[in-house]
């Protein structure tokens, strides 16, 4: 049997106290009457002779009190140990979460958690299951359960330094919920295993603000997993960044000549006078006239920054804070990108009954974009300007070359939209799809025909894949043109009218396809041009055929760069630090957006940059409070349970409380306790009515 | 102390146990009790009067009182002889009772001032039928009251109803009533102090010196309970002074020997003034029977008459 609290065991020295009370002879109250004391003198309580003790079993039963009492207070526990038990109680399994997220680059932080990290292994006991997990965006392992339970107990903790040696900060935002649920999904995998104990995540942070952890809120949190916070402190509270406000796509055109940063100061920062200005590498000197700015702490201010004063450099940084993880955005000065359509058609562009007519309409420009329509006569020579156009519109009849040079460039992996206006142009629809004998006829419903059903799943119409935005039926068809599907082959139905004729027809020609539109959007057609669905409609397919440049808005690290759809051998990505990295051939995205810089993806001798910045939350270093993971369902272990555990003693100690509190034999020891007292009692009482009934029984 | 009754002539003879003895209310009848049965002899008179047996002659010396003076000696032989006569009646004895609130401690159902009390009036009473001549004086811490020696019926009544009254007194102080005795009783005689002289004995010695020096016989009857000379109580006790009241604790069984020494070393000390004195000391316990006392004290009176007879031839 041990004890939880062996000091109380001293409180058994208080079983002299009944034995010396018993050897003292009874000091009364009695007085005796005597002739004269001249002859006598006080004589001191004094010790009785051990064979003079009288009540032999009513001191037993209250040196057994007195015992008892102190066992029960001294909290016994029997140590169990099994047979799968390893020595030194039961085994924690613990999960190392350290933060390698942006905010952790502040000045000697990372130093910190490290060592925190090391501390928190060198702890483990020879049952004990260690895993180390990093976080920012997502957790990464480190050291599994698998890597610490291969190697043997003393090479452990060498395994694990090495490991936490080789990391450092990155870039990246922090999702502490996600990174959380990580580390409790691999405790979890645990929970039937009875040879563990408690389940720890041992989170080392510098839990800024801007951790995301609204994860945790649909989650629910495994039971027998609790959190050990250590969170850091930071030696600098100063801390302001420096955040680019995205700019609308089209309708700003201040956008062009100013850029609009955020400037954020930390609750608890120092400093209030910051400067803004370009900068052309990182930690330089601010270019041009710097705008200086007062943010109080806990304050953001929205600065621009004039474009024209960049003088090619591509960075922003903000100057006067202490730590400039944080304070440089990378822009990329925006780039009108031009896109042509040509359109085949003998409209006169201001008819207002034409199609044309609407088309140059629904596209006007906007910084970002520019895009040209360019009518073609029939039969006129097509210029390289014209072939290269992002997608080609067709409403007339064409003459045998161009509807092959059509065909060829669709061939190559263009678009063709074919809009058949009449029953007759849709003859033309044949040399483009490389059929002969394709007809259409004409049909006119007696009201007015619409979309009956729609392939959502389809790019073309997947952004309207929203019960928001997937009411079609507004658009009235007064007209179409019908196709015999079955007379195509490969076509593929994107759209049908409600009495089931073909809508828009997608045809894959060689590399490209032929979008077959049954129905014009000119007024005498249909409602379509006017349809809030139009413009829409046009840069899906647009983007389908892969005109338009990705849209550039924010990237933060980690956010996976789009490749062109035409991507080619050749694609390479060049990364802020000059590295080339070539993509594998399945991939259409690049993940390894590792650091904040201008990457360039380059494919077939064209090129787009994006800007990557940091993640605009990371530059909210205040700490976040604990209360605020509690809130979210998360059990915090109590931090002196932790902490104090710093050596195998107090570590048994822990096990032991564990132990006691689970078997609570103190209880029974109360028990007994109570129960002798009660015969205590009963014996005195009967004892000390025994001479008074004696006496009055009258027998000595 | 006076020997237990077994050694004595009196073993034959039918003692009355104190404790029966105190039962009877009348002190007189319990002096009767005790006093029944003796011998009702005279004794020799220590005093030599004019009454009617002559003891001896003697030389005249001037300054001898010529009335004594056997002038038929003269006559035939012409010298001076004293005629001394042998006085019978003529004991003077003067008892003095401690009524100090000491006497007041009895651990039997009775005091030790009772037991006094009836000793004293014993002797009253068989002086008085011997026909001698009793007085009384009691006292506690001063003289509380005085009969001069004198033989009437009505005195003896008197000497009881006196004993009789409760001791009351808070000290024991031996040396004024003593010193008074001396003032009062001119006459020599015999003086019995019946006390436990549980006080200091220095200033004691003197006044019994004093007494001793105005011609009187003394007697001294040291009363004392039994548990007084053995201490022999079971618990440990709060033991309070009956005079003084104050209180200590005790543990008889640790107290106990330094006790029966202290109290020894009084009582021999006591003696040993006696002794000095010339004084007859009896030592009683107050379960003790009082024949006892009685038969000492007159045994030794008879061998003191003796003596002087023997003296005297």
């Amino acid at each position: 049997m041990n004890f939880l609290a062996p000091l109380f065991l001293l409180g058994g020295i208080a079983i002299a106290a009944p034995i010396i009370f018993h050897l003292i002879r009874r000091t009364t109250r009695e007085h005796r009457v005597f002739s004269s004391l001249m002859f006598l003198l006080p004589t001191p309580p004094r010790l009785t002779r051990r064979s003079r003790l009288e009540n032999w079993l009513l001191l037993l039963l209250r040196c057994l009190a007195l015992g008892l009492l102190a066992l029960g207070f001294a909290r016994p526990f029997l140590k169990q140990s099994s047979p799968n038990d390893p020595p030194g109680g039961p085994a924690k399994r613990i999960v190392v979460l350290l933060d390698v997220s942006a905010s952790m680059r502040r000045a000697g932080l990372f130093a910190d958690a490290r060592a925190q990290a090391e501390s928190t292994i060198r702890k483990a006991g020879p049952g004990d299951q260690i895993s180390v997990f990093t976080y920012d965006r997502v957790a990464q392992p480190v050291l599994s359960f698998g890597e610490w339970n291969g190697v043997a107990f003393s090479e452990r903790i060498a395994l694990a330094t090495s490991r936490l040696a080789g990391l450092q900060p990155g870039w990246g935002g922090t999702n502490l919920g996600a990174a959380l649920i990580t580390a409790a999904e691999a405790l979890a995998d645990s929970e039937n295993d009875k040879t563990v104990g408690t389940r720890q995540i041992v989170l080392i942070s510098d839990l800024q603000n801007g951790s995301r952890v609204e994860a945790l809120q649909a989650y629910e949190w495994p039971k027998g997993i609790e959190l050990v916070a250590e969170p850091l402190k930071t030696r600098n509270p100063t801390n302001a960044g420096l955040q680019l406000l995205a700019d609308t796509a089209d309708g700003d055109r201040q956008a062009a000549t100013n850029v609009r940063v955020r400037v954020s100061n930390a609750a608890d920062s120092t400093r209030e006078a910051f400067k803004i200005g370009w900068i052309k590498a990182v930690g330089g000197e601010l270019v041009g006239t710097p705008v200086e700015t007062y943010v109080p702490p806990g304050q953001t201010r929205v600065i621009s920054v004039p474009v024209a004063d960049a003088n090619g450099a591509t960075m922003i940084g903000l100057r006067g804070d202490d730590e400039d993880f944080d304070n440089t955005v990378f822009v990329i000065p925006p780039v009108q990108q031009k896109v042509t359509i040509a359109y085949f058609g003998s409209e006169n562009a201001e008819d207002i009954q034409q199609p044309l007519f609407f088309l140059k309409r629904a596209l006007p420009d906007t910084p970002r974009l520019a895009i040209a329509v360019k009518a073609q006569a029939a039969g006129a020579v097509l210029a390289p300007d014209v072939m290269a156009s992002a997608l080609f519109i067709v409403t007339d009849l064409l003459p045998a070359n161009q509807a092959a040079l059509l065909r060829e460039q669709a061939l190559a992996g263009k678009t063709i939209l074919f809009v058949a206006k009449n029953a007759a142009a849709a003859a033309a629809l044949g040399p483009l799809l490389g059929l002969d004998n394709l007809a259409a006829e004409e049909v006119k419903p007696p009201s007015y025909a619409m979309l009956g059903e729609i392939d959502f799943q389809h790019p073309l119409f997947s952004p309207f894949n929203d019960p928001r935005y997937s009411d079609f039926t507004k658009i009235h068809f007064w007209k179409y043109r019908r196709l015999d599907p079955a007379a195509i082959p490969g076509a593929r139905m994107l759209a049908k009218f409600d009495r089931g004729d073909p809508a828009l027809l997608e045809v894959p020609v060689g590399k490209g396809r032929v979008l077959v539109l049954a129905s014009g959007w000119n007024p005498e057609d249909s409602q379509f041009a006017v349809s809030s669905k139009f413009v829409p409609m046009l840069f899906s397919i647009l983007e389908l055929g892969g005109g338009l440049a990705a849209p550039v808005g924010q990237r933060m690290v980690g956010d996976p760069l789009p490749f062109p759809t035409e991507r080619n051998e050749t694609l390479a990505v060049r990364t802020p630090d000059g590295k080339t990295v070539q993509p594998p051939a399945e991939s259409t995205v690049f993940s390894a957006t590792l650091q904040p810089g201008i990457y360039r993806v380059e494919n077939a001798g064209r090129s787009q940059e994006f800007a990557v910045n940091l993640d605009s939350a990371e530059t909210r270093t205040t700490p976040l409070p604990l209360e605020e993971l509690e809130r979210l369902g998360v059990p915090l272990a109590r931090k002196k349970a932790v902490v104090a555990a710093t050596t195998p003693a107090q570590d048994a100690l822990l096990q032991g409380g564990a132990a006691e509190s689970r078997q609570k034999l103190w209880r029974w020891f109360i028990i007994a306790t109570l129960f002798v007292l009660l015969g205590e009692s009963a014996l005195a009482g009967w004892t000390a009515r025994k001479p008074a009934l004696s006496a009055q029984t009258g027998t000595p | 102390m006076i020997a237990p009754a077994s050694n004595r002539s009196l073993a034959s003879a039918s003692l009355i146990e104190p404790k029966a003895l105190m039962t009877i209310r009348s002190l007189e009848l319990r002096a009767k009790a005790v006093v029944e049965g003796f011998w009702n002899g005279s004794h020799r008179s220590p005093y030599h009067g004019f009454s009617v047996e002559f003891t001896e002659y003697r030389q005249y010396t001037p300054g001898d009182d010529l009335r004594y003076l056997d002038w038929k000696v003269f006559a035939r032989s012409d010298r001076y002889f004293i005629k001394k006569f042998e006085d019978e009646t003529n004991l003077r004895c003067q008892l003095v009772v401690d009524q100090s609130q000491s006497m007041n401690y009895g651990s039997l159902s009775y005091t030790k001032a009772h037991y006094a009390a009836t000793l004293a009036a014993t002797l009253a009473y068989f002086l008085h039928l011997q026909g001698d001549a009793v007085g009384l004086l009691t006292f506690d811490e001063a003289v509380r009251d005085f009969m001069p020696a004198r033989h009437r019926a009505d005195h003896l009544r008197q000497i009881m109803i006196t004993l009789e009254k409760p001791a009351g007194g808070k000290t024991t102080d031996l040396v004024a009533p003593l010193e008074r005795v001396a003032q009062l009783v001119r006459k020599r005689g015999l003086v019995v102090v019946v006390s436990d002289f549980l006080a200091p004995l220095e200033k004691l010695e003197r006044s019994l010196l004093t007494l001793a020096a105005s011609g009187q016989e003394l007697a001294v009857f040291q009363v004392l309970d039994p548990t007084e000379l053995t201490l022999q109580f079971d618990q440990p006790m709060l033991f309070k002074d009956i005079e003084s009241d104050r209180e200590i604790y005790i543990d008889p069984s640790t107290a106990r020997a330094s006790y029966v020494e202290k109290i020894k070393a009084h009582s021999a000390a006591l003696k040993a003034v006696c002794q000095k004195l010339g004084a007859t000391h009896y030592q009683l316990m107050s379960d003790q029977p009082l024949e006892l006392a009685l038969f000492e004290f007159l045994q030794e009176r008879m061998r003191r008459g003796r003596a002087q007879t023997r003296n005297r031839s």
